[in-house]
């Protein structure tokens, strides 16, 4: 049994900061994905980033506290989980829509009915896969019951954005995916209204008068969209937005400069080399070893992200989730090379050239990928490092009738692995190969699979850990791909914004960051 | 007049019509599916959802029905949705990115042309003197670089070395529409666009003015002991400016081009930007109308030049 | 039996002797090519030679251009750079101007519906503007040098074809031209015997202008990410760097060099361009 009811606390401090001011406050940055051009996406159903955007104007029924640690309540209240984790009962919070229509259990019930269903392009309907049915037994309780345990389920649920069933209803599920409803007039719970979204420049929201957590302090939240980090960070030091994500290097720029403040935290997002272990080039796992212990990840760490990234041994680096004694891989070209030469590697490749791909087009990965191919050439390994546009690398990677060698041999990318470790498995698990899922790398292993599926139904929380470390164990000793490290990732925020709450979570989160209490001097 | 004028339209409708073939099966070409665009990285969809999503966009047909159905809601002005915005209709989109662009070159190619006929004229005036060198020296120059060159060059300077330009972009979000905002925000690209342009002008304008200068009716009035500066403005740049509006006028494409790249680096939301993130994006709708809308500016263009060449010149005489 | 003899080419070589803008660009032109071609023999960096313990840092002795932001030599892969540049411009403009001669001739001696055909086309493919039909072919054939020479050996050649065409149309009402087909003479005799040897000025001069074009058109395309991908290096995609705002700001040399590179390569091929424009036509003064 959880319980969330932390509102209250919210409410007051709202209450306290008294009636608006009288002069318009705005608060602008680049929230959503980033510098990286244009919106990806406004509908929350079929994106996978920049929730954190779309919280501000939406909201889930629970979310992660702004330090990933644990769900608490957000537009339910409180949460009752059965013994047998079958049942899920959701307290609804009193809330009205932006436009005035009562928040009520049908919307909660017609959201997960149009997230379940593919027709309507949502990126959700295999992850909740485990719900059989949402009953509203009342206008403020919905009960979800699912078919079997689901280890992941309440962390996919706080990214499920809360629809009004009263907007979208007439409309058919097909049609919603591509209705301009969600860039023009999108109705929401969150703590900001829509105002406006000038193509490809910004969104604008106004504050809504009576939200439940008091009015926001500031009038109008925008956020800008940039080509590139550069102009991001050039209008940053203007003083023309208030917040940026940034790259590493230009975090670094801003060291000492008051009227800055960097925030710095891990991505969650372990990056890897994946081998397409369809090919038979990868299939000696000495081979594999021999690319670990050929790249110097401490070097790189140190030189190109300054130190502020941590060495991943296999797909988590949480304390918890790493059992003791796994094999650190440390860098160790001679070893490497003779591991090539027990596997006979001058016969199965020798120095062909291997094409690495990613869809990484900044300057950090491009550096990273310069480095690691300059190291693997030192062994013997000749990797072509290749940049592609997200359509081209899914049409080369998600290939169903299997990935053409020629094209793909290797990539390099990131994967996130927390705050719920649940979420490696859609990416490794043999279940997964395309089109099930996200196995790209057609990860084919008995003894991971297993790993997995003991670890996602383990229904004693308390064994849930150890059940995490044998996955961990398996990965790094068969290495069906090669994790590097977990990068820190960095935003910088003016000093001008107060109580500004902003955490490098993967995707966006969402987090509880509370946009209602955001202010500016 | 009349005459000519319906038979160019026509041509430059048919040219359309071509170019529209053209880049459709071009795109229709490429190694991936368009399909792909609709997919998300990390959330693949299922065949049947996929197979739906294809039919539903005509994905499935022969390309001649495809092209078709294309041109049908294309002479309606639908030219579907981009793909990689969610629901984004492309004709809206494409038509908001033209008039900063027309903005940006406008105003690049008015610089241009001021500072580039004052220059050729000056040039031509004080020819094989210090400042008729310095001036084929920029000029050269000016040609040699290529704008996203002197676009860096220029953000480097003005807006992280002086700090008296903004980063770019055409407005600051959320302000209210200021002349003066707008204004700081265009004057740094729209210098540098005309840089290029400024250096061809003035190097056909002082070629074509110092032949004009050499000939009889130039003589003539000089003996007729008219002030020297008048016979320059009056009698011989007027004859002058001939090729050069040619050469205006078939500039523009190049323009574009220039105005591209700028816009790349300044973020400048006009067609240039929109093109490059379409193409980045594989963004097949965005491509395709952004493209025809160029072409159609082009051909309009370029029959706006033939009819002012046809006023300044009165040897030409339109045949209907 | 050619229209020209050696004396207008020799005349021709003695003019562009006097020209001092042509000069000068040659003088530019010849040491920045020795050092492109033979770099690898003197210089003690490769252009893929990191170094993560020195990344970043301005010019030394050792490095003179400095190091990049993985420590490689910025003067090593300036030369590298200069080499895929300069490679790609001089190949695709080979190619170019075969099909640009080809079209051109066929246009000419082809009959009436071939030149129709073909001169429509023409007029079509330089209806977009070139960067235009720059990006939508670059869209399709991706990135890496191969696609790069094709996609700026299929943008460049409709000028040459025209001019090619005006010339052999002039030539074909020609005696000797008439004659030849009066005995028989197909059209690839008309063409390797009569028709190249008459458009060889105009075809070197479009061939050495059209090679600054396209390496303007190469470092444009890289410089967008759509042309030469990195780790390989171009002029245009080091250029690429100087989007990061980290690069163009506090790492100035990283793309102050190529830039400087590329233009002053460019210039001195336009210079070396209009002087031999100039000795095949003094005439052609305002062109």
């Amino acid at each position: 049994m959880r319980n969330f009811g932390c509102l209250t606390a919210v409410a007051i401090c709202a209450a306290l900061a008294g009636p608006a001011l009288a002069q318009d406050k705005t608060i602008t940055g680049a929230f959503d994905v980033g510098p990286g051009g244009f919106p990806k996406g406004f509908n929350p159903l079929a994106v996978t980033s920049g929730f954190m955007w779309l919280k501000t104007y939406y909201e889930p029924l629970v979310v992660y506290d702004a330090g990933l640690s644990e769900l608490q309540g957000a537009l339910a209240s409180e949460v009752a989980i059965s013994e047998d984790r079958k049942t899920y009962t959701f307290t609804l919070a009193e809330e009205t829509w932006h436009d005035g229509e009562a928040f009520t259990s049908a919307d909660v019930k017609f959201t997960f009915d149009l997230a379940r269903n593919p027709a309507a392009a949502s990126v959700f309907a295999g992850r909740l896969s485990a719900i059989e049915s949402v009953e509203t037994p009342d206008d403020r309780t919905a009960v979800f019951t699912l078919t079997q345990p689901d280890a992941q389920l309440l962390t996919i649920i706080g990214q499920v954005m809360i629809l009004p069933e009263h907007a979208l209803s007439q409309m058919a599920p097909e049609s919603i995916a591509t209705s301009d409803w969600w860039s023009t007039s999108p109705v929401g719970t969150g703590p900001f209204k829509f105002s406006r979204y000038v193509t490809d420049q910004y969104v604008e929201l106004v504050a809504d008068e009576d939200y439940r957590g008091g009015r926001p302090k500031v009038d109008r939240l925008i956020n800008r969209y940039f080509e590139n980090s550069a102009a991001a960070v050039s209008a940053l030091r203007a003083g023309e937005i208030q917040f940026t994500y940034v790259e590493p290097d230009d975090a670094r720029s801003f060291d000492g400069n008051d009227a800055f403040r960097v925030i710095e935290g891990p991505s969650w997002v372990v990056n890897y080399i994946g081998f397409n272990n369809e090919l038979d080039l990868w299939d000696d796992v000495r081979v594999r070893q021999a690319v670990m212990h050929a790249i110097d990840r401490e070097t790189i760490v140190t030189a190109l992200y300054g130190g502020a990234a941590e060495v991943a041994n296999c797909g988590y680096t949480a304390e918890a989730l790493v059992p003791g004694g796994i094999e650190p891989y440390p860098y160790d070209p001679e070893r490497a090379k003779a591991l090539l030469d027990e596997a006979g590697w001058d016969e199965t490749n020798g120095s062909a050239p291997i094409q690495w791909l990613t869809y990484y087009g900044t300057p950090q990965a491009a550096n990273v990928m310069a480095a690691i191919q300059a190291m693997l050439a030192q062994v013997g390994v000749n990797v072509v490092p290749r940049a592609l546009d997200t359509p081209t690398y899914n049409s080369i990677t998600y290939k169903v009738d299997g990935a053409d060698p020629a094209q793909f041999a290797l990539n390099y990318g990131g994967l996130t692995f927390g705050p719920n470790p649940a979420q490696l498995n859609v990416a490794l698990n043999s279940s997964q190969i395309p089109p099930a899922g996200q196995n790209i790398m057609r990860v084919r292993s008995e003894a991971l699979d297993g790993a997995f599926a003991a670890a996602l139904g383990e229904t004693d929380d308390a064994q849930a850990n150890t059940r995490w470390q044998e996955v961990c164990r398996v990965m790094n000793a068969e290495l069906p791909w090669a994790t590097m490290w977990v990068a820190n990732r960095y935003g910088v925020v003016s000093s001008d914004l107060v109580d500004f709450v902003w955490t490098p979570a993967p995707g966006g989160g969402p987090y509880a960051d509370h946009p209602e209490l955001w202010d500016i001097r | 007049m009349t005459g000519y004028l319906l038979r160019r339209l026509g041509v430059g409708i048919l040219m359309l019509l071509a170019l529209s073939v053209l880049v459709f099966i071009m795109l229709r070409l490429t190694p991936g599916d368009p399909i792909d665009a609709y997919i998300n990285p990390s959330a693949p969809m299922s065949p049947e959802a996929l197979a739906e999503l294809r039919r539903r966009l005509g994905l499935d047909q022969p390309l001649p029905v495809q092209y078709l159905a294309w041109l049908r809601a294309a002479a309606v002005g639908d030219f579907g949705f981009s793909t990689q915005r969610s629901g984004v209709a492309v004709l809206p989109l494409v038509l908001d990115r033209i008039w900063p662009t027309v903005l940006l070159m406008g105003a690049g190619l008015a610089i241009a042309i001021v500072v580039g006929i004052a220059a050729g004229i000056w040039g031509a005036v004080r020819r094989g003197g210090a400042s008729d060198l310095a001036l084929s020296i920029f000029s050269s120059v000016g040609i040699s670089s290529p704008p996203f060159l002197t676009g860096l060059l220029g953000l480097w300077f003005f807006s992280t070395q002086l700090r008296v330009a903004p980063s770019g972009g055409m407005l600051t979000p959320g302000a209210p529409f200021s002349l003066w905002d707008l204004l700081g925000h265009l004057i740094l690209p729209a210098c540098l666009l005309s840089i290029g342009h400024a250096a061809l002008i003035m190097r056909y304008m002082r070629s074509s003015l110092l032949e004009v200068l050499g000939q009889d009716y130039v003589r003539t009035a000089r003996a007729k002991g008219v002030r020297e500066v008048w016979v320059i403005l009056k009698h011989a740049t007027r004859n002058a400016l001939l090729p050069v509006i040619t050469l205006i006028g078939s500039t523009i494409g190049i323009a574009i081009g220039g105005a591209i790249f700028l816009e790349s680096v300044f973020n400048w939301p006009g067609m240039g930007l929109l093109l490059v993130n379409a193409v980045n994006g594989r963004d097949y709708p965005v491509i395709m109308c952004a493209t025809l809308v160029i072409g159609a500016c082009v051909i309009v263009v370029n029959i706006l030049t033939d009819i002012t060449y046809a006023a300044v010149d009165p040897r030409i005489k339109v045949a209907a | 039996m050619t229209a020209r003899s050696a004396g207008p080419i020799r005349r021709a070589a003695q003019r562009f002797a006097m020209n001092r803008q042509a000069l000068l660009g040659l003088a530019i032109l010849a040491p920045i090519l020795t050092c492109v071609v033979t770099y690898d023999l003197w210089w003690g960096f490769g252009p893929n030679d990191i170094d993560l313990l020195s990344i970043n840092r301005g010019p030394t002795a050792a490095h003179p251009m400095g190091s990049d932001g993985v420590g490689r030599d910025v003067l090593a892969r300036l030369m590298q750079g200069g080499r895929t540049s300069l490679m790609v411009a001089v190949i695709s403009v080979a190619i170019s101007t075969a099909i640009g001669f080809l079209v051109g001739a066929f246009a000419a001696f082809g009959g009436k519906f071939a030149d129709a055909g073909l001169m429509r086309f023409v007029d079509l493919a330089m209806t977009l503007p070139p960067v235009i039909f720059l990006l939508v072919l670059a869209s399709i054939a991706g990135t890496g040098i191969g696609p790069t020479i094709i996609v700026i050996a299929l943008l460049s050649w409709p000028v040459l074809s025209r001019m090619v065409r005006a010339r052999l149309l002039e030539l074909r009402e020609r005696d000797f031209v008439v004659a030849a087909k009066g005995m028989g003479a197909g059209v690839p005799h008309l063409l390797l015997r009569h028709g190249l040897p008459n458009c060889i000025d105009i075809i070197v001069v479009y061939a050495t202008l059209q090679v600054a074009n396209a390496i303007l058109l190469e470092a444009g395309l890289s410089f967008l990410g759509l042309g030469i991908a990195p780790p390989e290096s171009s002029w245009g995609n080091m250029l690429n760097a100087a989007r990061s705002g980290t690069v163009l700001e506090q790492y100035p040399w990283q793309w102050m060099f190529p830039g400087g590179a590329l233009v002053v390569t460019v210039l001195a091929i336009n210079f070396i361009g209009d002087g031999l424009r100039d000795a095949f036509d003094p005439r052609s003064g305002l062109n």
